[in-house]
C-alpha cells in the first residue's frame, strides 16, 4: 500500500578500454559502465603479439592517474618506451603524458598508440620567458610544471567530484625508475601518501621522518630540511579527490625556489599529520631518482671515419675539455648540473 | 457522513506524506550518499581490493607462461654493482616480464653472487640462471677512467655462454629440440629495448641484425641492406671493423653457438671490437640476417645512466651520519 521510492543515485561509472585487438578506445573519457571482469582477461592477452597487450581492467580498484611531462630530445623515446613497459603490468592505470611543445608530436601520439595502455595526451609549450635561465633563477619555472598543471586540469575538468569513482595522482617523470611494488603501496592513498626516494638531494635516499605513531613529522634530507615538504616530485601521491575538491590547489610558475616546487602544490592541500608514510613505514626504496645521461652525437652527419685513432682522440678531447671546463666554471655554475651540450657553449 | 469525512482526510493525508516524500528522493538525486553504514569497514574493502588485485596479476601471469610453442631466447645480461644497479635491473625486468619464453641469465662482476641480485631475482617473476665471474684486475676500468677505455662484460658473458654450452651438452630428448630454435642475446643493463625486439630475434637462423639508437655518436647505427642482404654497414665510426655493430644490435642463435664452442669474447679486444671477436668465428656478412623491417626501425637504444651525486650522502658518512645502510637502494 505504501509506495516505496527506491531511486537508486546516479553513478558515473568511468569508462575504460576496450581492449579488443584493433577497437581499443585509448581516451580516457565518461563512458558508460565497464565491460565485466572476466571479459577484459580474456581479451586481454593478445595472441599475435604479445607487446600490443593492455593489462585487465577492474570496476573496484582504484584507478592511478599518473602525470608524466616529456619533451623532445634524443633520449625521449626509449625513456617513454621503458617506463611504458613497466606501466603495462599495472591494472587500472591512466597515464597522462604532457609534451612540452606547440603541437602533439607524431612520435609520442604513435607511441601510445602502440603501447596499448589507457591514456590521456596533451600538449602546452613552456613560453621562452620561463624556461631555464641562467642569471634570473627567482624567474625560471621548474620544468614541466605547466605540463603537469595542465594535467591536473585536465582532470577537474574531466572528472565529476561527486562521481564515485576512486582514484590517485601520481608526478611519474619520464627519466626515473618506479618498482611495481610502488603503484600498489600508492593505490590505497587516503589524503597524500609518501615514501623515501633513492639519489635525490645527494644523497642515497631522502626520506620522510616518521615517529612511533607513525606520523611524519620531518624529513631526513640535508638540502633545505626545512621547507614545508621537503620531498622530490617522485616521493608522494594524492587522493584524486582531493585535487578534485581544492581546484584552486596547482603548481606555483614563478618565484619558485629551488626545491620548493613540491611544497608550493602540497601546501594548499595537506599539512604535516594528513601524510600517510607507506614503504614499509618509509623503510624501503621502491622508486629510484635515475637521470639519462644526453648521448653525445659527435659523429651525427658523418660517414665514418678511415682512421679510428683519430675519432677517438677527437672523442678524448672533448671529453677532456669539458671536464676541464666544468672544473673551470666550477665555481660560476654553483656545482649545479649543466648539460654537456651547455658547457661545450660556454666553454 | 464523519466516517466519510475522515477516510477522506486520511487519504489526502496519505497523498501528503507521499508527495513530500517523492519530492525529498528527488532531492536526494546526484547527492553523495553517506554510505558509512552499509558499507563494510575501510580496512576490509581494502583487503578485499588486495585480493582482487592479486588475483588479476596472478591471471596474467599464467596467461603469460602458457604459450610454450615459441623459439626461447636466452638473455645474457653482465652485471656490477653501483648504486644504480637495482634500479636498472628492476625496469629491465617490468620489460623481460612481457616477452614469453624467455629465460635471464644474468652474471654478477664479483667473486660471489650478492645478496641484492640474489633477493632481487628471487622476487622478479622471472625465469633465471644467476652466475657469477669476477674480471682480472688488469682488465678492470679503474675509477675515473672513461667508459670506453677497456671492454667490459666480455668474462661475464663467456660465463653466459660457458652455462649454455653446459646445458645444451646435457639436455636429452624433448629439451634437447627445444633449444635447437632458442636464440641468444647479449643485453646490458642500462640499455632500452622494445618488446618488439624480442619477437624480431625471435626466429634467428645463424645471426640477425637490427639497427641500434644512441650509440657511436650518432641518433643511430645500423647495418645497411640491398636485395635482403646486408652489404655494409652505417656506423659514424671506424666502419672498417669485421662487425662495426654494438652489442645490442645482433642476436646469435644457439644452435649456432653450441656448435661453435671455440666462440667467446675477447676481453683483450681493442676499443670497439668485441663484438667481431665473437662474431667472426660464427658468421661472415652475408649470413646476416636482416630484422626490424630490413633494418631500417630502432628497436632498441643504447641509454646511459648518470652517476647519481652522492656529495652530501659522502660528506655525512665523514660526520658518521650516513644513510642507514640497511636500506638498500
Amino acid at each position: 500500500m505504501v509506495p516505496i521510492y527506491c531511486l537508486p543515485l546516479l553513478r558515473n561509472i568511468f569508462g575504460c578500454t576496450d581492449n579488443r585487438t584493433g577497437a581499443t578506445k585509448k581516451d580516457f573519457r565518461l563512458h558508460g559502465s565497464c565491460i565485466t571482469e572476466n571479459k577484459h582477461i580474456t581479451n586481454a592477452i593478445q595472441i599475435k603479439y604479445i607487446h600490443q597487450r593492455p593489462p585487465p581492467w577492474s570496476d573496484t580498484l582504484p584507478t592511478l592517474h599518473i602525470i608524466t611531462p616529456t619533451y623532445s630530445r634524443p633520449v625521449q623515446k626509449a625513456e617513454l618506451t621503458r617506463l611504458s613497459n613497466t606501466f603495462l603490468h599495472v591494472p587500472n592505470l591512466h597515464w597522462l603524458v604532457v609534451e612540452d611543445s606547440a603541437q602533439k608530436t607524431a612520435l609520442v601520439s604513435r607511441l601510445l598508440e602502440n603501447t596499448g595502455l589507457n591514456f590521456t595526451h596533451l600538449n602546452v609549450e613552456t613560453p621562452e620567458n620561463l624556461r631555464t635561465q641562467k642569471k634570473l633563477k627567482n624567474i625560471r619555472t621548474p620544468r614541466g610544471t605547466m605540463q603537469r598543471n595542465l594535467a591536473l586540469r585536465w582532470l577537474r575538468e574531466n572528472i565529476n567530484p561527486n562521481s564515485s569513482h576512486k582514484g590517485v595522482v601520481y608526478f611519474a617523470d619520464d627519466d626515473n625508475t618506479y618498482s611495481l611494488e610502488l603503484f600498489e603501496e600508492m593505490r590505497w592513498t587516503r589524503k597524500a601518501a609518501v615514501w623515501p626516494v633513492a639519489f635525490v638531494g645527494g644523497l642515497r635516499y631522502e626520506s620522510p621522518k616518521i615517529n612511533s605513531q607513525g606520523k611524519v613529522f620531518g624529513w631526513r634530507t640535508v638540502f633545505d630540511p626545512r621547507r614545508p615538504f621537503a620531498i622530490d616530485m617522485a616521493g608522494f601521491a594524492l587522493n584524486l579527490h582531493l585535487i578534485l575538491s581544492k581546484p584552486q590547489a596547482y603548481f606555483k610558475l614563478k618565484g619558485v625556489k629551488g626545491g620548493y616546487q613540491e611544497s608550493s602544490l602540497l601546501q594548499d592541500l595537506v599539512t604535516l599529520s594528513d601524510l600517510e608514510p607507506k614503504a614499509a613505514n618509509c623503510t624501503k626504496i621502491l622508486v629510484w631518482h635515475t637521470r639519462t645521461e644526453s648521448p653525445l652525437l659527435v659523429n651525427e652527419g658523418r660517414k665514418g671515419f678511415k682512421s679510428g685513432n683519430a675519432e677517438i682522440r677527437r672523442i678524448f678531447k672533448l671529453d677532456v675539455k669539458i671536464r676541464f671546463c666544468f672544473f673551470k666554471h666550477n665555481h660560476l655554475l654553483n656545482k649545479k648540473r649543466r648539460d654537456l651540450s651547455e658547457l661545450a657553449l660556454i666553454c | 457522513m464523519r466516517m466519510r469525512l475522515k477516510l477522506k482526510t486520511v487519504f489526502v493525508l496519505y497523498f501528503m506524506v507521499s508527495l513530500l516524500g517523492l519530492i525529498y528522493a528527488l532531492m536526494q538525486l546526484g547527492q553523495r550518499c553517506d554510505c558509512r553504514d552499509h558499507d563494510m569497514s575501510k580496512d576490509q574493502q581494502i583487503s578485499q581490493l588486495r585480493g582482487e588485485l592479486q588475483k588479476l596479476q596472478e591471471h596474467i601471469k599464467t596467461e603469460l607462461s602458457k604459450k610454450t610453442d615459441v623459439p626461447k631466447i636466452f638473455v645474457i645480461t653482465p652485471t656490477y654493482a653501483r648504486l644504480v644497479q637495482k634500479a636498472e635491473l628492476t625496469r629491465l625486468s617490468h620489460t623481460f616480464l612481457h616477452v614469453p619464453q624467455l629465460h635471464w641469465i644474468v652474471v654478477e662482476d664479483a667473486p660471489q653472487p650478492t645478496s641484492l641480485v640474489t633477493d632481487f631475482l628471487a622476487a622478479s617473476g622471472l625465469t633465471y640462471t644467476h652466475l657469477h665471474k669476477l674480471t682480472p684486475k688488469d682488465r678492470k676500468l679503474q675509477e675515473g677512467d672513461p667508459s670506453w677505455l677497456k671492454p667490459r662484460g666480455a668474462e661475464q658473458r663467456n660465463e653466459g655462454l660457458r652455462w649454455l654450452r653446459e646445458m645444451g651438452a646435457a639436455a636429452k630428448g624433448k629439451e634437447a629440440a627445444a633449444l635447437e630454435e632458442a636464440v641468444v642475446y647479449f643485453a646490458d643493463d642500462d640499455n632500452t629495448y622494445s618488446l618488439q625486439l624480442f619477437e624480431e630475434m625471435r626466429y634467428t637462423y645463424r645471426v640477425s641484425v637490427w639497427p641500434v639508437g644512441l650509440v657511436g655518436g650518432m641518433k643511430f647505427e645500423r647495418p645497411v641492406v640491398e636485395d635482403g642482404k646486408v652489404v655494409r654497414f652505417h656506423t659514424g665510426w671506424r666502419p672498417n671493423r669485421p662487425f662495426p655493430i654494438d652489442m645490442a644490435g645482433f642476436a646469435v642463435s644457439l644452435r649456432l653457438t653450441l656448435t661453435n664452442p671455440q666462440a667467446r669474447f675477447d676481453g683483450d679486444a681493442q676499443m670497439g671490437f668485441l663484438e667481431s671477436s665473437f662474431l667472426q668465428s660464427l658468421v661472415t656478412m652475408d649470413d646476416l640476417e636482416p630484422k626490424a623491417d630490413l633494418c631500417t626501425k630502432v628497436l632498441v637504444w643504447h641509454t646511459r645512466t648518470e652517476k647519481p651525486k652522492m656529495k652530501r650522502e659522502d660528506a655525512l658518512q665523514k660526520q658518521g651520519m650516513g644513510s642507514d645502510p640497511d636500506v638498500e637502494v
